[in-house]
């Protein structure tokens, strides 16, 4: 296999949500010993879908090329690039960083970013996943190939590469 | 007919053990003599038929291994040696011949030239691809006995006894044979000369290199791979002859082998290299570093490359090692050590790459190798790293070269060189502290450089003697700058590094953090709370708090922020102007009990750690706690005190327990005298001695019924001092029954509310739990009394009953716990309830709640705790409590049972109920009908904690289908409110694949995934999280 590069830049991770002292809005220290399901369950309030939560899903998918690397640590994903549409909300746009202008790998990168949100999001969302201006050598090219349903459909078909991908996304849920 | 030759005869016709028997008991008692039975085989052993002929010689060789050593003389050794050699050549006797010279050889009598003789004639007639593996085990045993016990005169066979073996040898296939086989070769190589044969010797070694043997299942002789392995290795490297040879082979196997063989090859290597000797590894150091470098740099997985780090360690000692010779501090450094260091220095300048994790790691690697290397690799990667990190064309770099750094740093403090005392390791860097100090106090002042600067800090100040008292005082004070950086201060990583130094700093000194860092901390604790608004503030007195809680543990750091925060707490709730009379108290409330709460988790912390200074603060903490609640409740007219708020009483409660509890037998009688003082005589002024003097004008009876409710609020501190007192701890009062009489009556009457209701709650069962011996009379009599009259009677007000049955809880736990026989009297007392609607589920999950585990009864409160006493009560609820669903018929009754049974199964260990799990499933599932969520999310979490994936439960498998939609059913937001069975229902849907055979669940995967899609839009959170997990698994569950 041809190795795009063998000697990437690691990023330091960002911290995910903090640990909290305090309920919201409240005055009170939490008790360290009160059961926690009392904070759960009451509130009506409704938890939006945003940028950190979409990141979460992907920040520590497998790098194809160093497995054991997330695309969070190699800077290929941030927080920043996921932005909402500001007029039509369930629309996203998750734009993605290849490390090297000529990487081959892009292609699977962003497929692989494809499928974790297709599972894990609504189906009320319509993402769009892009790389980021400049940034590949055949950005036109891929952009068009990760949006087209059909092709990622085909993509989808091919067991040897379903399973590469499914080996990808098995460190996905695991938070860093 | 002699008695030997009548048996003689008979086992030749018979083959009975017997006989043999007594023909040996018949020589050994010097009634026959060997020759005797020679002369009844006579025309045995030499008869023409192949079959007698055999069975001549195998009742010999019987018979000479079940003789004594003594009994054999060295003529009749001499003469049976020689016989049994002549019968190696005879293809019908050999196999019995071999057994009989095996025993021979271990008798007293075999001298070296029998040794001789008998190896020389395995050699010239034994043929071992004829033999099969039982009888190849036979050859191999005797020459391992002449090994053994004849060495020298087998060395003075000189070549013949080798090139004989060698033959032998070769060839051979079964792990028993191997490795009796693998010993003789490891003698032969290291006693034997073996110069000429070494090729040889290779050969039927290292043919069985990398061993992957795997035992059979079952495998009846117990031979592991480890064997194997382990006694190979032990010929691999018993003669340094094989390294030329050997060497080529090991990289052939890392380069080509499997992880497995990867591994077992560097394994091999470790301790073959230092037996090749420096000359070898010198001549073979530059394939061997390149074969290496590739499992390093481009490693398959994390074991291999340790491994191939370790090899490399060995490789330079073995290179550089100089037996005793190492004074000569200035000597160069050439060869194989220096092109690495060159070769990763280069991979250094780039410190942010990938690539460098490696480089560094090899460093890391030498500074465990020999002084001279150590030294030498950090004269060139230390002055290095410093100047990458000041070279202003590196900025944006700097944290991955401190990273690069202070692991580096750390690896000379773990150095591992036998002769290296620590003040060598602190020699080794002490030329390079000033700046390597310098570098990283400098990399503190940047949030993204902070935490590897910290990092360095750490392993500089662990390195013993490296700084003095003087640095640690530099350090710590350009740690308290970056305290008191906004920027940093919200970091929590950066903020938990940072006490991680500090506490290491202040277990070497803690002078420095006392004096600098502590009076910072408690000077930026405001002296008035924060006001209700000023929400950055608060986050600031938390954040400062929180760091004090972790870094004050240590006795002399504690008794400070005893001190310290006890003075501010009570400033702050006894202000001594009353100028903020009309504004808003809550903050100051919620100030003070993040104070207190400070308290009481560092003390927490300190009694889990068994610091032994926490009883001390029984004389100074507690009676201060108890003036400042008593004094505000007291002088309060109605109007709200900070002090008297219960939120607050309760921390201050959880610290008197936790003081209390450390506090030894005298000392506590002492103090409950004043307990009981202060709560039933009215006169609090010893126990609660300290600033503030209580007006004596009112008078302090919490208990009595007209108190106020404030002042009934501190039944909870009552409550606090008793529930942690000794067994042998007698209350001071004539009739220890009353006293719980008191405690009932006033539960049921006049408490207020749940708080005060909970306290004397536990005060009697812990009263129960420790004194039930002296409060006869009250189990007696009083006990069935409360019962029949608050608890049974119908017409009492439910709100009534309900108090009755959570104090029955108590009652009954208090006895459970300690095994008194009149718990399980009192818990079936419940079941009467069931059938009355209006308190059965009470009822039902009182039954739970009565064998849960809670923080009251517990071995630190000094209880007394019967072993298993959970499970005994499950074994015999759990029977009554089926048997109740199944024979009841009214549904109401039925729903109880069904209630009865969640609770029971959440609070007992799952080793109680597992067994039963068959004829409870379908119960539980039943119990996930009902409306109440609570139970709903115990069922699911009951049935987590029963999900285990290693053995899949028939029983699950069964119900699968049903659990699927009921789990789906619960774990949509509109069907189903609670976000903690959404949760529960969801992580659920997650374990069921792992848990159920594919073939039976499969069926739902369209399914799930499907209706798993709407949960992904659930409004919470958390729920969504699960929700994605759950998902996955679904996707992946393929077969």
């Amino acid at each position: 296999m041809e190795v795009f590069n063998p000697n990437p830049t690691i990023f330091v991770p960002t911290k995910s949500r903090h640990a909290q002292f305090a309920k919201p809005h409240s005055l009170w220290l939490n008790d360290p010993d009160s059961e926690q399901d009392t904070d759960e369950d009451d509130s009506d309030e409704v938890e939006q879908i945003d940028q950190d939560e979409i990141f979460d899903l992907i920040r520590s998918i497998s790098d194809p090329e160093h497995r054991s690397m997330t695309l969070e640590q190699l800077a290929v994903v941030s927080a920043p690039q996921i932005t909402f549409n500001s007029k039509v909300p369930d629309r996203v746009t998750v734009e993605f960083t290849p490390t090297v202008p000529h990487c081959g790998m892009s292609t699977f990168i962003g497929l692989s970013i494809r499928v974790r949100l297709l599972r894990s999001l609504p189906e009320r969302y319509k993402i769009d996943i892009r790389v980021k201006p400049g940034s590949h050598e055949s950005e036109h090219a891929l952009n068009k190939q990760l949006n087209d349903k059909e092709r990622v459909a085909a993509a989808l078909e091919n067991p040897a590469l379903l399973e590469v991908l499914e080996q990808c996304l098995s460190t996905a849920g695991r938070s860093t | 007919m002699t008695s030997i030759e009548r048996s003689v005869r008979t086992w030749i016709a018979s083959g009975r053990e017997n006989e043999i028997e007594s023909v040996v008991n018949a020589i050994s008692n010097g009634e026959a003599t060997l020759l005797d039975v020679v002369k009844a085989l006579g025309e045995f052993l030499t008869a023409e038929e192949d079959d007698v002929r055999n069975k001549g010689v195998e009742l010999l060789s019987q018979v000479v291994n079940q003789l004594p050593s003594d009994k054999l003389n060295r003529q009749a050794v001499r003469v049976l040696v020689t016989f049994m050699c002549e019968k190696l050549d005879d293809t019908e006797t050999i196999i019995p011949a071999l057994k009989a010279l095996k025993a021979l050889v271990s008798k007293d009598a075999f001298t070296s030239s029998d040794a001789v003789e008998v190896a020389n004639a395995l050699f010239r007639h034994v043929k071992m691809k004829v033999l099969v593996q039982a009888q190849r085990f036979v050859v191999y045993g005797i020459i391992d006995g002449l090994v053994a016990r004849h060495r020298d005169a087998l060395i003075n066979m000189g070549p013949d006894f080798v090139s004989g073996y060698i033959k032998l040898a070769e060839g051979e296939k079964d792990p028993r044979n191997l490795l009796l086989a693998f010993a003789i070769a490891r003698v032969l190589l290291i006693e034997f000369d073996t110069a000429k044969y070494i090729e040889d010797l290779f050969n039927i070694t290292f043919c069985y290199f990398p061993i992957t043997f795997r035992p059979p299942p079952d495998d009846p002789y117990g031979i592991t791979t480890e064997d194997l392995k382990e006694a190979l290795r032990g010929c691999l490297n018993a003669t340094p002859a094989f390294g030329p040879m050997a060497i080529p082979l090991f990289l052939e196997k890392i380069t080509a082998g499997s992880p497995a063989t990867k591994r077992d090859t560097l394994q091999t290597l470790d301790i073959c290299l230092p037996v090749c000797g420096s000359s070898v590894a010198k001549d073979h150091a530059r394939k061997l570093w390149n074969t290496f470098r590739l499992e390093i740099f481009q490693p398959t997985d994390v074991e291999t490359e340790n491994m191939a780090l370790n090899t490399t360690q060995v490789l330079v000692r073995t290179i550089y090692q100089t037996h005793g010779t190492e004074i000569v501090q200035d000597e160069e450094i050439e060869g194989l050590a220096k092109d690495v260091c060159e070769e990763c220095l280069k991979i250094l300048k780039e410190p942010e790459k990938n690539q460098a994790k490696h480089a560094i790691k090899v460093m890391c690697a030498f500074v465990s190798t020999t002084p001279s290397v150590a030294k030498f690799t950090l004269s060139q990667a230390v002055p290095h790293l410093v100047q990458l990190f000041l070279n202003p064309d590196e900025i944006q770099n700097r944290s991955a070269t401190l990273k690069l750094l202070a692991d580096l740093i750390d690896a000379v403090r773990e150095s591992v060189i036998v002769t290296t005392a620590d003040e060598e390791k602190s020699a080794a860097l002490s030329p390079y502290k000033d700046e390597v100090l310098g570098v990283f106090t400098v990399g503190l002042k940047t949030v993204a450089s902070c935490g590897h600067a910290l990092e360095g800090l750490k392993a500089m100040v662990l390195t013993p003697h490296l700084l003095v008292d003087e640095e640690l005082g530099f350090v710590v004070h350009n740690i308290n700058e970056v305290l008191t950086n906004e920027e940093t201060q919200n970091d929590e990583d950066i903020s938990d590094s940072i006490l991680d130094l500090l506490t290491t700093v202040s277990s070497i000194s803690s002078r420095h953090v006392s004096q600098t860092t502590l009076p910072l901390l408690f000077s930026s604790l405001p002296d008035q709370a924060p006001a209700r608004d000023a929400e950055a503030d608060r986050l600031k007195y938390w954040h400062t708090l929180s760091f004090l809680k972790r870094l004050c543990l240590q006795s002399d750091l504690f008794e400070m922020l005893v001190i310290r925060l006890s003075t501010k707490l009570d400033l702050i709730c006894v202000p001594a102007s009353s100028t903020i009379a009309d504004s808003d108290h809550e903050p100051t409330a919620a100030y003070a009990h993040s104070i207190l709460r400070t308290l009481a988790d560092t003390l927490a912390r300190k009694v889990e750690l068994g610091h032994t200074d926490v009883s001390k603060y029984s004389d100074r903490l507690v009676p201060r706690l108890y003036n400042l609640h008593f004094y505000s409740t007291l002088v309060s007219n109605g109007d709200y005190l900070v002090a008297t708020d219960p939120r607050l009483i309760s921390v201050s409660a959880e610290i008197v327990t936790l003081v209390i509890q450390t506090a030894l037998v005298g000392k506590q009688e002492t103090f409950v005298k004043n307990l009981f003082g202060a709560y039933f005589d009215g006169k609090p002024g010893t126990l609660a001695e300290g600033q503030h003097k209580l007006p004596g004008e009112k008078p302090f009876a919490p208990f009595s019924p007209d108190a106020t409710s404030l002042q009934k609020n501190l039944v909870v501190l009552f409550s606090a001092a008793l529930v942690p007192l000794h067994k042998e701890v007698a209350l001071p009062v004539p009739n220890e029954s009353k006293v719980l009489e008191t405690l009932v009556h006033w539960t049921i009457q006049y408490a207020d509310n749940v708080l005060q209701r909970e306290a004397a709650e536990h005060s009697v069962a812990a009263i129960l739990n420790k004194r039930a011996d002296s409060v006869a009379d009250f189990l007696s009599s009083k006990v069935d009394l409360f019962w029949a009259d608050q608890a049974e009677r119908i017409d009492l007000p439910l709100e009534h009953r309900r108090k009755a049955i959570s104090l029955w809880i108590w009652i009954t736990k208090g006895l459970l716990v300690r095994g008194h026989s009149l718990a399980q009297r009192f818990a079936n007392r419940l079941f009467d309830l069931f059938g009355d609607a209006s308190v059965s589920w009470d009822a039902a999950r009182a039954i739970g709640e009565i064998a849960r585990q809670d923080k009251i009864l517990t071995k630190k409160n000094h209880a007394v705790v019967k072993f298993l006493f959970a499970q005994r009560f499950a074994n015999s609820m759990l029977p009554k409590i089926i048997d109740g669903v199944k024979s009841s018929s009214d549904p109401n009754r039925q729903n109880a049972f069904l209630v009865a049974l969640t609770s029971l199964i959440k609070s007992i260990p799952k080793s109680a109920y597992i067994h039963e799990m068959f004829s409870l499933l379908p119960l539980l599932l039943r119990g996930l009908e009902l409306p109440d969520h609570n139970i709903r999310a115990n069922v699911i979490d009951t049935l987590l904690s029963v999900a285990d994936p290693s053995s899949k439960l028939p029983t699950i498998a069964e119900h699968a289908n049903s659990l699927v939609s009921t789990m789906l059913k619960n774990s949509i937001a509109k069907k189903m409110p609670s976000t903690r069975v959404r949760i529960a229902a969801l992580q659920y849907l997650a374990t069921l694949p792992s848990i159920v055979r594919y073939d039976v669940l499969h069926p739902q995967r369209a399914l799930v995934l499907r209706e798993l899609a709407g949960a992904l839009d659930d409004p919470k959170r958390a729920v969504r999280k699960e929700a994605v997990e759950a998902r996955t698994v679904w996707f992946k569950y393929t077969g």
